[in-house]
């Protein structure tokens, strides 16, 4: 995975000093030399590759060109953000979307069935920036109002915060609990035909019973993955919603420093998202055993 | 009262009223006492791109939100929207003179000014400053690059004789060397901190003193209590937000999240709407300083012979180029920022005779002939590359043009470059024909030509060079006389249309919107030299 991020980012067209300033207009092939050397490019690739390994090891992820800071300084600060807003995401699609496909389910090729699909066919149709910018401008043209433009901590207004943070968690929410939808409708109506839950009602049990408690347990290993897949999906793909509601993310932070060629910062990015999609794919393999005692290893 | 008395009255009251309301201003006419207090929130489109190290940047990216940190020698009046040698004021220099027929520039330095950080300011840190923004050979440090040096290429030597003093001595006479150290590119720095500390904090002698600088999300300055000049700021502090989104931004400035917008980022269109949702939000339309211009590769066939490129200036409806691509927001003009914008630009009358600039159809006409003469129709065209930046506004440019081209029996292809590699693509002149933007950091001829026509410079991308119209740079560059300077200009602009060097399309218009709140910030016409922000003040 390192020596794709590594290799893939040199690849890239154009040349680094060139790009980083490119507001300046014109940089000299002596100036660009002595940058090279200053930013420690202009030793062999594997030799940078090398370097970068044993700087991860021992905790020193380089230093920003951009911001001639360490590179973990900058980043610090925008993992929260990020993980917060994809926490948030993540549960307003599971909010929206299990009951909503349980809903369709059992009320399957019913009117109820048929709006619920159009719901949720919309929110796959509907890319959240799009959503979120129909948001802001719809909060600025009736209120005359939008939330503020620069990240306010929890610890000092929480509400405020809050309102930081839930508008596009809706946005995007709503887009992964379409597919939430879809997956918890498909899935319970597999199990809905099973044998054991005929017996369930033949036994007299309600249908609430039946549905949460027998179908629902059944149907959710594949509604899980997906939740863990999006929720791994929504740490790197938040950028256009962290531009439309200015929040100082991972994601948006990440465009940035590629179109800048910054190197310690792209990486240490990237390397940081595997890491959380590895994490989120362990979190939903060890949730199967624990929903399923099949999957159970002795 | 006598009825005498009350007669009088009541015939001379209303005229007496009427004198007297005619004579008072109404109240919203009245210049109000500047208050202290309060904090300004202004628009910024992108994080820093090299820090607070305004000297290694060529971007108003840089310039917006650094200005409030430092203080130059000498400054364009903040409070004048024409930027002149007549609208300079003195910053740190609290005195200026020419001397030896303007071969030598002395300063006389205020006392007492200090650093941000609470070191004395002396004539070490202009000597400094300046010596290395023109790398001088014992410049005691070097930026990583330095766009602006050639503005200093005709200085011999900077010279500090004593801590109050400094003398630049010129090569030969140059007029206008004040008028780029009134830039906002031209802040002085302090010697006691290294460069590359100035990438990431600022130590200034300005009206502001870094607060905060959040990466990617805002940056936040404070008043300076030890401000040199009394009673100023009046803000208590400014906090500049970085938005990138340009849908979010400006309803940022219509929900008053924002007090003011961004230099050249408000396009006529944008402010309309922002406008018509809050009637009382103040635009002011001003130029930017700022040109498209049509880049043909010089050094290369076929763009070498000027009878194809004045056929292809000749081409291009620039009035019709301004309402398709600009929506009426830009105006027409040569190598100079037109009138009355600028103090350069050429008279209608002039602009009008010179090839490109008459009526549309007589000129494209003139230029089908010029084009069937060598040989090109549209049966048989002469095929090319439109390079370009992969940015909207340099997109459309460039489409607008290949269209009026085709006309001609010039067919472009589009070649979109990513936009980090545009300055580099172009000084290598890997093209043959390109859309181009160019801002210019003072309006005056020698920060224009010699940055962007003469011969040995890295930012002439078309690689146009003619040694006689060099040593016209150079004649005007000298001319003590402000009129005869000016008939040389135009003789120079003339030319340089004429050969169709870098045929313009139009010079942009930016319609600066702020909250009627905002008092005392006045849009210049040039983004890059009114953000000091030392008089700017809120009536809330």
């Amino acid at each position: 995975m390192s020596i794709v991020i590594f290799v893939l980012l040199r690849l890239a067209p154009g040349n680094i000093v060139d790009i980083l300033f490119s507001t300046g207009g014109y940089v000299s092939e002596s100036d660009k030399q002595l940058i090279m050397k200053e930013l420690g490019l202009d030793r062999p690739i594997w030799l940078q590759y090398v370097d970068w390994l044993r700087g991860m090891v021992t905790g020193d992820l380089g230093k920003s060109y951009r911001y001639d800071l360490p590179a973990w300084q900058v980043i610090k600060p925008l993992v929260p953000v990020t993980v917060e807003l994809a926490i948030l995401s993540t549960i307003v699609a599971v909010l929206i979307g299990v009951p909503t496909g349980v809903i369709s389910a059992v009320r399957q090729d019913t009117a109820l069935d048929y709006a619920l699909r159009v719901f949720s066919l919309a929110g796959l149709s509907m890319p959240s920036f799009w959503l979120g910018m129909v948001i802001i401008l719809g909060l600025v043209a009736w209120m005359g109002w939008i939330p503020p433009v620069t990240l306010v901590p929890a610890s000092e207004n929480f509400k405020i915060h809050a309102v930081q943070f839930l508008l596009p968690a809706l946005a995007v929410g709503y887009r992964s609990s379409a597919l939430i939808t879809r997956i918890t409708r498909s899935a319970l109506l597999e199990v809905l035909r099973e044998d054991y839950i005929r017996t369930a009602y033949a036994k007299g049990q309600a249908e609430r019973i039946v549905i949460w408690q027998h179908a629902l347990k059944n149907a959710i290993l594949p509604v899980i993955t997906v939740i863990g897949i999006e929720f791994a999906f929504l740490i790197g793909g938040l950028v256009v919603t962290e531009k439309v509601f200015n929040l100082p993310g991972v994601a948006r932070f990440l465009v940035d420093a590629v179109l800048w060629r910054d190197y310690p910062i792209v990486q240490t990015l990237v390397m940081f998202i595997a890491i959380v999609v590895i994490l989120s794919n362990l979190v939903v393999d060890l949730l199967y055993g624990v929903l399923d005692p099949r999957v159970r290893y002795a | 009262m006598s009825a005498c008395g009350v007669l009088t009255l009541l015939v001379l009251g209303p005229v007496i009223l009427s004198l007297v309301a005619i004579a008072t201003p109404a109240v919203s006419q009245t210049p109000a006492t500047p208050k202290s207090g309060g904090v300004l929130n202004a628009m910024q489109r992108e994080d820093l791109p090299q820090g607070f190290n305004t000297h290694e940047t060529g971007t108003i990216s840089s310039v917006w939100p650094v200005m409030p940190c430092f203080n130059n020698l000498v400054l364009f009046d903040p409070a004048k929207k024409v930027e002149s040698v007549d609208s300079i004021i003195p910053e740190l220099a609290e005195k200026w003179s020419w001397q030896d027929n303007y071969r030598n520039l002395v300063f006389l330095l205020r006392k007492n000014v200090k650093w941000h950080d609470g070191q004395p300011f002396t004539s070490k840190d202009v000597k400094y400053t300046f010596d290395v923004v023109r790398e001088a050979k014992d410049a005691p440090a070097k930026l990583r690059t330095s766009p602006r040096k050639d503005w200093y290429a005709n200085v011999e030597n900077i010279e500090a004789p004593d801590p109050h003093t400094v003398i630049f001595h010129l090569k030969r006479p140059q007029p206008a060397l004040l008028l780029m150290l009134a830039s906002g590119y031209s802040p002085v720095y302090p010697a006691h901190v290294p460069l590359a500390e100035l990438r990431t904090r600022c130590v200034g002698t300005g009206p502001f003193k870094l607060k905060e600088w959040k990466r990617g999300e805002y940056v936040e300055y404070v008043k300076n209590p030890d401000y040199f000049v009394k009673g100023r700021p009046y803000l208590d502090g400014i906090r500049y937000v970085v938005i990138v989104e340009r849908g979010t931004k400006y309803a940022a400035l219509q929900a008053g999240r924002l007090d003011v917008a961004f230099p050249g980022e408000s396009t006529k269109t944008v402010v309309d709407q922002v406008k018509a949702a809050v009637p009382k939000m103040v635009v002011d339309v001003v130029s930017q300083n700022v040109n498209d211009n049509l880049l043909m590769n010089v050094t290369k066939p076929p763009f070498n012979n000027v009878k194809i490129r004045r056929a292809i200036s000749m081409a291009i409806d620039r009035g019709a180029y301004i309402k398709a691509v600009h929506q009426g927001g830009a105006v027409v003009g040569a190598s100079m920022q037109p009138k009355p914008y600028g103090v350069w630009g050429l008279v209608d009358k002039d602009l009008q005779a010179l090839p490109g600039y008459g009526k549309p159809a007589e000129e494209k006409e003139k230029a089908k002939k010029a084009m069937a003469e060598l040989g090109y129709s549209s049966s048989n065209p002469l095929k090319t590359e439109m390079a370009t930046r992969a940015i909207a506004i340099y997109v459309d440019f460039a489409s607008f043009v290949i269209n009026e081209l085709k006309q001609i029996g010039v067919e472009a292809s589009l070649k979109q470059i990513e936009t980090a590699q545009w300055h580099a693509f172009a000084t290598r002149r890997e093209y043959g024909l390109g859309a181009n933007l160019t801002g210019i950091g003072v309006d005056d001829p020698d920060a224009n030509f010699y940055e962007n026509y003469a011969c040995t410079s890295p930012r002439n991308y078309t690689g146009y060079c003619d040694e006689q119209v060099g040593k016209m740079f150079d004649t005007q560059s000298q001319e003590l006389d402000p009129k005869k300077r000016y008939a040389l200009v135009a003789q120079i602009q003339k030319k340089l249309e004429e050969e169709a060097a870098r045929p313009m399309m139009g010079w942009r218009l930016d319609y600066f919107a702020q909250w009627p709140h905002v008092k005392g910030l006045v849009p210049h016409h040039n983004l890059y030299n009114y953000g000091r922000m030392q008089d700017v003040w809120l009536d809330k």
